[in-house]
């Protein structure tokens, strides 16, 4: 008698065993917030079937929880892929256990998501489990993996300011640059690439950063701040005499003071990339790590008689008179 | 390249043909030709030694020739047609769609944004919009973006109906390289604006903005970015009252795909036929606002600008979301002088910016302040002092301290002139204070930058000569803890007119001293040589050559590398008419 529950016993375990698939479950610390850019590098689910083990069809469930417990999201299981495993080991993705069109929402978390793609700032749990379709019952161990989420923001050229004047006698040896650093801190180490580009003549300063060689690219880490040296003799790029996109936005005092300096105009941006040179930005929508461009103008007075307000004054002041 | 060649020969004829329907004008005054055409080649040269050294990276193409075409013929009182072409040979593409692009097919290169073929016929209040058009309908709907493709501009009475469709982007297939190309979607746009407007009363507008890529038209496709659909609506209002005073207001709507290869999803925000919503959709909306005073001798105004987080727009690439924004600007003159001018202007602004508005755990603050103040004393004397800060703080989240960046910049300019009949003299001195503190989020210690530059610049003014002659030192250091670097620049300059003022001529030359820490020093040469020749009435000639020489003392590996570039740019520019 005892051999026979011994047999059944062995028979049990052994069927168990079969039915058991063993998982991983990987996710990096900070992933971005955007869910959509979740992809290789992000989320990370191993399912090993053991040699010999029969074909099995699957379902992963997900669960998203907040870190005092409250529930995010869940799998749909109803609408949930049903997935396939032989005797062999299956790599699965973000986009694979998460599917947005899959999973469920709740409150404040789900108005984030559909006004911005993100998910609120904080600390969640993802635990993922395989369920068996139709009847949804586990046949695998609840793995399980905490990570923050941080909105991260591009840095934001600070220094020259948009639209900042400065004299050519001061340009020509050091331009200053300063911009804030991506917030909040990421745990890895950013770099930022200054990038300026002349404008030319009949650009405008969007046209000049998509289609210009950059007159300076230069990689920083570690600090927002860079001395430029531009060696440059400043050319005369902005020709306005005889500009007749000049006339219907400038008065005829204002393009005379126009005309009486040298003007060069530059576009600079930061753009930031991770240390595998990687573009970083979270939901940045060009992906290239690019931040909001700011321009800035160097003049050179270039009056017979230099009295009554600076050159850069003058420009300003006449900028600002421009007709919108 | 066939087609290039075409494009060209035709725009040549389309030249020719001009000049002489301009000599015929002056005996038909019903038609006038203004604006200008023009060509223009750069050459850039840099050798580096010792040989194979990769420590500087050339800055701009090698050779470049640009064509710029933009007459306007102006037929009777009431129809204009006004040309916009400007166009490069070679691509030089670095941000955006084309970056890395060397060979670049026909679309391509209409398309390339490095390129306009713009054509605007005009009938009274009727302007068809041919081409590549750069069109701004408003602040938050589309301004930014360079469209190929055809549209028009009425506006009967007080009303204005605008409408434009065509590309911003031709599909561009992803290259590993070398050189590599990102690679991009071809992107479809469509802009609709309806509004009225009484010029100097009030202007209201509603607009709509779309832009789609197309999801086959890269093979391979860009590794890093998706197929997106965007779509925008805005609304915009402007008033203006009595005394300059005007009221701006603009709300917007923006519906926005990330990525069209995730499914389409019913439960989601759709604006159908215009959009259709996904699972990647999001919707947010975005606002701004300004009130202000705007006149001779004061200018006050207050702006507020608000971007919601999920807020995208095709016509702004690179709009910063998620922030809350307003400025203080003013700008005004006081203290009359004997001739009824002011002897004082004072530009200053003051503001603050909050990012990361959707997170309340996360918002960082960003202070901004402005101040340019000239006084001219007499006839003599004049003093300008300038002032700019800016704070940006935001919480640590993760880390044990937060951010916290602040910079200060204080200038102060006396500049004094005297002189005779025969020549003025001009003495400026310009010395700056900046000072930047960077506080490191793990170990909360901050570290200060600070600058100071000096720059004494000597102008004589010969009244009756055609030489003008300017000298300038500068002094500049800038230190922090383990790091000092001195730069000294010595600057001449000489201008002079020659042949009856018709060419005009300036040289430069700038020695620069620079030395890092106790490394032993650099040393920098400059040359540059311009000249503006009005070869004729019509025609202008310009030249501009410079040179660049560069030695590295033992600051970098290998010890005393160097480099030299050179530049020419020159170029003729023709004037149509009178």
């Amino acid at each position: 008698m005892k051999k026979i529950f011994l047999i059944a016993g062995i028979c049990f375990t052994s069927h168990v065993c079969l039915a058991q698939l063993t998982t991983t479950l990987v996710v990096v610390p900070q992933p971005p917030g955007t869910l959509i850019n979740w992809g290789t590098k992000e989320l990370t689910y191993i399912i090993s079937n053991q040699a010999g083990s029969v074909i099995r069809n699957f379902i992963v469930k997900a669960e998203l929880k907040e870190s005092n417990g409250t529930v995010v999201a869940t799998t749909n299981l109803a609408k949930a892929r049903v997935r396939t495993i032989g005797p062999a080991t299956l790599i699965l993705y973000a986009a694979d256990v998460i599917p947005l069109e899959v999973m469920v929402f709740t409150g404040r978390h789900k108005t984030s998501l559909e006004r911005t793609g993100k998910l609120p700032a904080g600390n969640y749990e993802l635990c993922l489990q395989l369920v068996t379709p139709i009847d949804f019952l586990p046949f695998s161990e609840v793995r399980c993996r905490n990570f923050t989420l941080a909105a991260f923001q591009l840095p934001i050229p600070m220094m020259p300011a948009n639209e900042q004047v400065l004299d050519a006698e001061k340009a020509q040896t050091s331009v200053m640059f300063r911009w804030t650093p991506v917030a909040p801190r990421p745990s890895e180490l950013v770099k930022y690439i200054v990038t300026v580009f002349e404008i030319l003549d009949r650009q405008t300063p969007m046209q000049a950063l998509r289609s210009n060689q950059p007159l300076l690219t230069k990689e920083i880490i570690g600090t927002t701040q860079y001395i430029w040296q531009p060696q440059l003799s400043f050319a005369k790029t902005k020709v306005w005499a005889d500009d007749i996109q000049a006339d219907s936005l400038y008065s005829k005092e204002d393009k005379a003071v126009m005309d009486s300096v040298d003007v060069t105009t530059f576009i600079w941006t930061i753009q930031t990339v991770d240390s595998r040179g990687v573009p970083f930005g979270d939901g940045n929508v060009n992906s290239d790590g690019i931040s909001e461009p700011n321009t800035f103008t160097v003049i050179r007075d270039r009056r017979k008689i230099k009295t009554g307000p600076p050159a850069t004054i003058l420009y300003l002041n006449s900028m600002k008179n421009r007709r919108n | 390249m066939k087609n290039k060649t075409i494009l060209i020969t035709t725009l040549a004829v389309m030249v020719c043909t001009d000049i002489v329907a301009q000599e015929t004008a002056t005996k038909k005054p019903p038609f006038s030709i203004s604006g200008t055409a023009g060509v223009s080649y750069e050459y850039y040269g840099l050798s580096k030694k010792p040989k194979g050294w990769t420590g500087f990276s050339p800055r701009k193409p090698w050779n470049q020739v640009r064509f710029n075409f933009s007459p306007q013929m102006q037929f009777g009182k009431n129809f204009s047609l006004p040309f916009n072409f400007n166009f490069a040979m070679k691509p030089t593409n670095y941000a955006g769609p084309y970056s890395g692009i060397t060979k670049q097919s026909f679309g391509q290169f209409i398309t390339n944004p490095m390129n306009s073929f713009g054509l605007n016929p005009k009938y009274k209040w009727a302007e068809l919009q041919l081409g590549t058009q750069y069109l701004n309908y408003s602040e938050l709907s589309t301004g930014d973006i360079g469209v190929f493709g055809a549209g028009f501009d009425l506006r009967p009475g007080t009303y204005s109906i605008k409408f434009f469709t065509g590309l911003s982007q031709q599909g561009v297939n992803f290259f590993t390289g070398p050189p590599a190309t990102n690679g991009a979607y071809k992107r479809s746009n469509w802009m609709f604006s309806l509004g009225k407007a009484k010029e100097e009363k009030y202007e209201v507008a509603i607009n709509f903005v779309k832009a789609k890529d197309d999801s086959t038209s890269a093979s391979p496709p860009p590794l890093l970015i998706k197929p997106q659909e965007g779509f925008t609506m805005s609304l915009v209002s402007k008033v203006f009252f009595n005394k300059g005073w005007y009221v701006k207001m603009e709300g917007a709507q923006s519906i926005y795909t990330k990525n069209l290869l995730l499914p389409l999803d019913v439960t989601k925000a759709s604006f159908k036929p215009f959009i259709e919503a996904h699972t990647s959709t999001v919707k947010d909306f975005a606002g701004d606002a300004a009130i202000g005073k705007k006149g001779k001798n004061l200018d006050i105004g207050l702006k507020l600008k608000y971007i919601g987080a999920g807020f995208q727009t095709p016509g702004y690439l690179f709009m910063l979301p998620d922030r809350f924004d307003y400025t203080l600007n003013t700008r005004f003159n006081a203290w009359k002088n004997k001739t009824g001018g002011y002897k004082m202007n004072v530009v200053a602004s003051a503001g603050q910016r909050v990012n990361n508005v959707s997170n309340t755990t996360l918002k960082a603050k960003q202070f901004i302040g402005n101040l340019n103040w000239f006084t001219q004393f007499n006839d003599h004397l004049s003093l300008n002092v300038s002032f700019n800060n800016f704070g940006f703080q935001a919480p640590g989240g993760i880390n044990p301290y937060g951010i916290k960046n602040v910079s200060n910049d204080f200038g102060v300019n006396p500049t004094y002139t005297w002189g005779n009949d025969k020549v003025i003299h001009l003495l400026s001195l310009n010395y700056n204070y900046s000072k930047y503190d960077e506080r490191d989020v793990i170990t909360g210690l901050v570290t200060s930058n600070n600058t100071h530059t000096a720059l004494l610049t000597y102008v004589p003014t010969f009244l009756t000569k055609d030489l003008s002659p300017d000298f300038s030192l500068m002094y500049f250091r800038n230190s922090m803890p383990g790091f000092t670097l001195k730069l000294i620049t010595f600057s001449a300059g000489l201008g002079w007119s020659a042949a009856k003022k018709k060419m005009n001529f300036r040289a430069q030359a700038q020695y620069n001293y620079s030395k890092t820490n106790s490394f032993s020093n650099n040393n920098n040469i400059i040359a540059s040589l311009n000249n503006d020749w009005k070869v004729s009435k019509k025609l202008t000639w310009t030249t501009f050559i410079s040179t660049n020489q560069f030695k590295y003392g033992n600051e970098i590996v290998p010890n005393n590398a160097r480099y030299l570039e050179s530049n020419i740019r020159t170029g003729f520019q023709y004037k149509f008419g009178k």
